[in-house]
């Protein structure tokens, strides 16, 4: 206890901020990788061979691709090609693509419970495919993802963990432990106090989730 | 599910509709073509394209010390696995126990292990643990992290399998006179395992990702004999192309065998 107390006073606003930038990279990953899955989502129902085809190796390749792997191409081989992209953005660009790609899949699981009946008469009614889409299909996709989309933000954000294996000019929660660790001998006290937070953090963001589930869900 | 989506939206399109599909067809494969043919020229006005970051591919010994971290990378990954599924039991069987001192406990310890990142584990087993005396082989210090992380998740699975068996399998266990014990082991678990075998599958390509990190550790797995391929060859963006190709087949292909596997069986 009182390592805590003493990690409290030497390190508590470095903590605060770590987890303030934990926050920060999971959030702005999520939203833009959320649209993106959209986006991808849509396209890949148009009856484009080629585009079609395109966007299928997209999803398998960065949903398979292990979030390190691609972060590190994106740091250090991107340079060898003329593209240069700071750290911080470096990180978000890797969740947000590794976000869209899963959200394609569950969004495409929720679109399957979409009753066929339904778009024979949206289709009916003389709605265009894409009207179909956007204002009968989407929407109940939508409902029925919250759930898969919830334990996506999760692990998303236990992934921004990824970003301590780049000089990010702050620190989030992981690469503070790891100096702490290296600096002094709190190491315990801290991996402790940044493991309680990720795990406070999960427990809420879960929570909002089962919230919202709640509120949307379709009962069939 | 009767017919796919895609093909009542677009199943009877008219003469017209047919060939605006094809011409944005014909549109779409040639912007395609040209983004392929754009990053050609960036790899080759890089220089990326010339013999001397490539022709080490050529040699077997390169492929047989990629080869060597794959097996590495599927050592700690197997290891990892048995962990996870083995301490994932105990930790269900935890989570479901009548008594609160043992139920409780397992609850905090899935949250724990389930909310905390692996990579955040791998640091604590790095770089906290030798410092109150306890030391780990770097292949320990990677696998037993990914084994604990995944165990919490695998017991929430399990947890869900259990739960979806149904209750007059419990009781018409109980009736014949099976002990608690005989009824979750013989009855109900085995039951569950059909369900989840999918689910179970799907976590090692989280497993088989995670144990990316070896390189943190310096473990010789996939990742880390890329880095040392790239010391020896100055070639960064070959090698991280391969061993990003690489990682990717061997995930497609389990989530291929989980999609297999999670069909029904009868």
């Amino acid at each position: 206890m009182d390592e805590v107390a003493r990690l409290l006073t030497d390190y508590g606003p470095a903590f605060g901020q770590a987890l303030f930038l934990t926050w920060k990279l999971t959030l702005v990953s999520f939203v833009p990788g959320f649209v993106l899955g959209v986006v991808v989502t849509v396209l890949r129902l148009f009856p484009l061979p080629p585009l079609r085809w395109a966007l299928t190796l997209y999803v398998e390749v960065f949903r398979n691709i292990p979030g390190v792997a691609l972060l590190i191409f994106i740091v250090f081989a991107l340079p060898d090609l003329n593209v240069l992209i700071d750290y911080e953005h470096s990180v978000i660009l890797t969740l947000a693509l590794i976000c869209s790609a899963f959200t394609a899949d569950y969004l495409r699981t929720g679109i399957n419970t979409v009753a066929g009946g339904q778009i024979e008469a949206a289709l009916s009614l003389g709605m265009r495919p894409l009207r179909v889409i956007v204002s009968v299909v989407l929407p109940q996709a939508l409902r029925a993802v919250v759930q898969p989309m919830t334990s996506l933000l999760i692990a998303l954000m236990l992934s921004t963990s990824l970003a301590s294996q780049v000089p990010l000019p702050g620190r989030e929660l992981t690469a503070l432990v790891s100096k702490i660790a290296t600096d002094s001998a709190a190491g315990m006290a801290a991996f402790a106090l940044a493991a309680a937070m990720y795990v406070v953090t999960g427990l809420l963001i879960g929570w909002a989730g089962a919230a919202l589930e709640k509120k949307l869900r379709i009962l069939r | 599910m009767s017919r796919p989506l895609e093909e009542i939206l677009f199943g009877s399109p008219s003469p017209r509709a047919r060939a605006i599909t094809r011409v944005v067809s014909g549109i779409a494969a040639a912007a395609l073509l040209a983004l392929v043919a754009a990053a050609a020229m960036r790899f080759h006005e890089a220089g990326q394209l010339e013999a001397r970051f490539w022709n080490f591919f050529a040699w077997p010994t390169t492929w047989a010390f990629l080869a060597k971290g794959l097996l590495g990378t599927l050592a700690s990954a197997a290891m990892a696995a048995v962990i996870a599924l083995t301490l994932g039991l105990v930790l269900m069987v935890g989570r479901l126990a009548r008594p609160r001192l043992v139920r409780w406990p397992s609850i905090a310890l899935i949250e724990f292990l389930r909310g905390t990142p692996t990579l955040l584990l791998i640091y604590a087993c790095f770089l906290v643990l030798p410092s109150i005396g306890v030391k780990l082989s770097t292949y320990w210090m990677l696998t037993l992290p990914i084994g604990l992380s995944t165990a919490a998740v695998v017991a929430e699975v399990y947890r869900a399998g259990v739960l979806a068996v149904p209750r007059g399998q419990t009781s018409a266990a109980r009736s014949l006179g099976l002990t608690e014990a005989q009824v979750f082991f013989l009855v109900v678990f085995p039951q569950a395992l059909r369900y989840i075998v999918p689910a179970l599958v799907a976590q090692l390509v989280i497993v088989v990702k995670d144990t990316t990190f070896g390189y943190v550790v310096t473990y010789g797995e996939l990742m880390q004999n890329a880095r040392v391929l790239i010391a020896n060859y100055h070639s960064l963006v070959p090698v991280y192309l391969v061993v990003a190709a690489l990682y990717c087949l061997v995930n497609y292909a389990i989530s291929r065998a989980s999609q297999r596997l999670g069909r029904p069986m009868h």
